[in-house]
């Protein structure tokens, strides 16, 4: 019990007396999981409207890839981007083996099928009808797209929290393709397997609270934006 | 008042799935004009009407105000110049106001104008009190009102409505209809309204096309329309559903004989010989508990007919009445039908003027789909 106790100790005095060290794999962290989330947003949005709202061949199929997509083990997604950017791999010239980038590649394609399938799912549970007469009033396929999107903001940011839980607190893919150097690579989820594995449980709770805090502000910032986006709803 | 043809298709198809939808020769809109298209549940008209507004994509030809709609940009084009209301309102995530405003910001308008606009729609459709809410706790005949605004408030040159009184109440829909009757009557914009039923194209139209399995079956002002029905499933959808088969004879003089199949017979106007049905509206036919001198009356055929049933239609009664094996409706007041005390089994006499009696050449076809 006494290093459980030295921990949240340990952890409290690292936080408030501003250690570097912390604060800086707690910005990694933050740097890593915003930056593959805005990529999957950008991506993953569009793409889910896209298989939504229109009809071609292999559509299904495509919807099957997406949503297994959304159940992959990180570590498998790890290793796949790890084979490609391994230094003799398809990708080994652009030297992104053991980088923050590789590591935002790698949850980028955790992100992705998460934001994609779920606004997928949000856009096709909307009425068709709505589409119908937002070009009715007038817009193109651009502003239909956006109007849309703003019908479904609910749903969507549900999305977000999931792909943003699901990239926080992700260890496998960012260990195997970031490689956990001290320093550089190294983020919350990882340094607590790493001093977990040297006995070091006071450092470990440590991160451990400054990830459940970080997890914790950010989901409660997005839940408020949830939520009043739901009282405006019809 | 009308004018010019304002949006024509010519030759329009629509095919889904293998099936086809819609297949018109030629439909012609005009400025000003109410149409209603009228039909069956699965006539085609929603189709035809999002065909017409660029909604849908159709083979053939549109032309809206004198140009051809051919390309993605001349179908934005066309609905920019045009607006539509659907059985739902579809209000969007934001206050009435913002909605009532969503198609003109979508046009581009901004500013006072964008205000003035908005408030004008508002008033037209009484809602000005409801501007600052949220579609949250509108009242479906409220949010209907609000999606009328808003496609009013861009002033278009046509409106497109697919059945917007059929998710209200009665009350609240005939609170509607009689609005939108006055505001239709004052604007000059063309109305392509799509409904299924009867009193509102008779409330709202200045001319009604009838749609049965994807094509026009009857054109023309709405009263024709539905005085002279011109095929049996355009009558019998309006409700003329007693129908009596045979042929027309010795038509001279301004009358004709019509003779069922089995040697009955009526006066009817003159119309073409040859094999036809007749159908007699209820409201047509007079009952009399005896039998009514008709010389020096203008009613040519009296019946005398066995009362087989009596029952409740609105505020009327419909009495059902075996001719000589043929059945006959009459339509009467409950105040009238309680005088003549019309009983199951009585005997009476129908009275029908030769001009009440519809006769159409026989088409052959069943008329189970209307």
């Amino acid at each position: 019990m006494h290093f459980i106790l030295q921990g949240f100790y340990e952890a409290m005095r690292l936080l408030f007396s501003g250690d570097s060290a912390t604060y800086e794999i707690a910005l990694r962290s933050l740097e890593v999981s915003v930056a593959a989330l805005l990529v999957s947003l950008v991506v993953g949005v569009p793409a889910g409207a896209t298989i939504a709202l229109t009809h071609f061949p292999g559509r299904r199929l495509l919807v099957a890839v997406v949503n297994t997509g959304m159940g992959v083990p990180p570590v498998v997604v790890g290793l796949i981007v790890a084979l490609f950017l391994w230094r003799t791999g398809p990708l080994g010239s652009l030297h992104l083996m053991y980088t923050v980038q590789a590591m935002i590649i790698a949850q980028v394609l955790i992100a992705l099928p998460i934001v994609a399938g779920l606004s997928l799912a949000a856009l096709q549970q909307l009425d068709q009808g709505f589409r119908l007469q937002i070009m009715a009033l007038g817009a193109g396929r651009w502003r239909t797209f956006l109007l849309l999107i703003r019908e479904i903001r609910v749903p969507l940011m549900a999305a977000v929290m999931a792909a943003f839980g699901g990239v926080i607190s992700e260890v496998g893919a960012v260990l195997m393709v970031g490689g956990n150097i001290v320093g550089q690579t190294q983020v919350l989820t990882t340094g607590i397997v790493t001093d977990v594995s040297m006995g070091l449980f006071a450092s470990a709770v440590a991160l451990a609270v400054v990830l459940m805090i970080l997890s914790f502000s950010t989901n409660y910032a997005m839940t408020i934006i949830q939520q009043h986006g739901s009282k405006s709803r019809s | 008042m009308t004018g010019p043809v304002i949006l024509e298709g010519r030759k329009l198809s629509v095919v889904r799935g293998g099936h086809t939808l819609v297949r018109v020769e030629r439909f012609a809109l005009e400025q000003g004009e109410v149409r209603v298209l009228l039909g069956p549940n699965g006539a085609g008209k929603t189709t035809l009407m999002r065909a017409l507004n660029g909604l849908e994509k159709a083979d053939g030809e549109i032309v809206f105000e004198g140009r051809p709609v051919r390309s993605g940009g001349d179908r934005l084009r066309l609905r920019r110049r045009t607006s539509a209301v659907f059985q739902q309102a579809y209000l969007l995530a934001t206050t009435v106001r913002g909605n009532v405003e969503s198609g003109l910001r979508l046009r581009g308008v901004r500013g006072d104008e964008l205000r003035r606009r908005a408030d004008a729609a508002l008033e037209m459709l009484a809602i000005q009190h409801l501007a600052g809410r949220r579609p949250t706790g509108l009242s479906g005949g409220e949010a209907q009102r609000v999606s009328i605004a808003r496609a009013l408030a861009v002033d278009p040159a046509v409106v497109f409505l697919d059945e917007p009184m059929a998710s209200l109440d009665p009350p609240t829909r005939r609170s509607l209809l009689a609005d939108l009757e006055a505001i239709f009557r004052r604007l000059s914009t063309a109305v392509l309204w799509v409904t299924h039923d009867t009193e509102e194209a008779l409330a709202v139209a200045d001319r009604v096309t009838f749609l049965a399995e994807g094509k026009v079956v009857q054109e023309g002002a709405t009263t024709e329309v539905f005085n002279n029905p011109a095929t049996q499933v355009v009558a019998d959808y309006l409700g003329l559903d007693v129908w009596l088969e045979g042929r027309v004879e010795e038509a001279a003089g301004g009358s004709a004989r019509f003779v069922l199949d089995d040697g009955a017979s009526l006066i009817c106007a003159e119309t073409a010989s040859g094999p036809a049905v007749a159908c007699i509206h209820p409201d047509d036919v007079m009952l009399f508990l005896t039998k009514p001198d008709s010389r020096g009356t203008s009613l040519r055929n009296v019946l005398e007919a066995t009362v087989r049933d009596v029952r409740a239609a609105g505020r009327s009664r419909l009495v059902t009445l075996d001719w000589q094996g043929h059945r006959i409706e009459a339509l009467l007041t409950r105040a009238a039908c309680e005088e003549l005390a019309v009983t199951p089994a009585m005997t009476v006499f129908a009275a029908i003027k030769a001009t009440a009696i519809q006769v159409l050449p026989r088409s052959g076809g069943s008329n189970d789909d209307a």
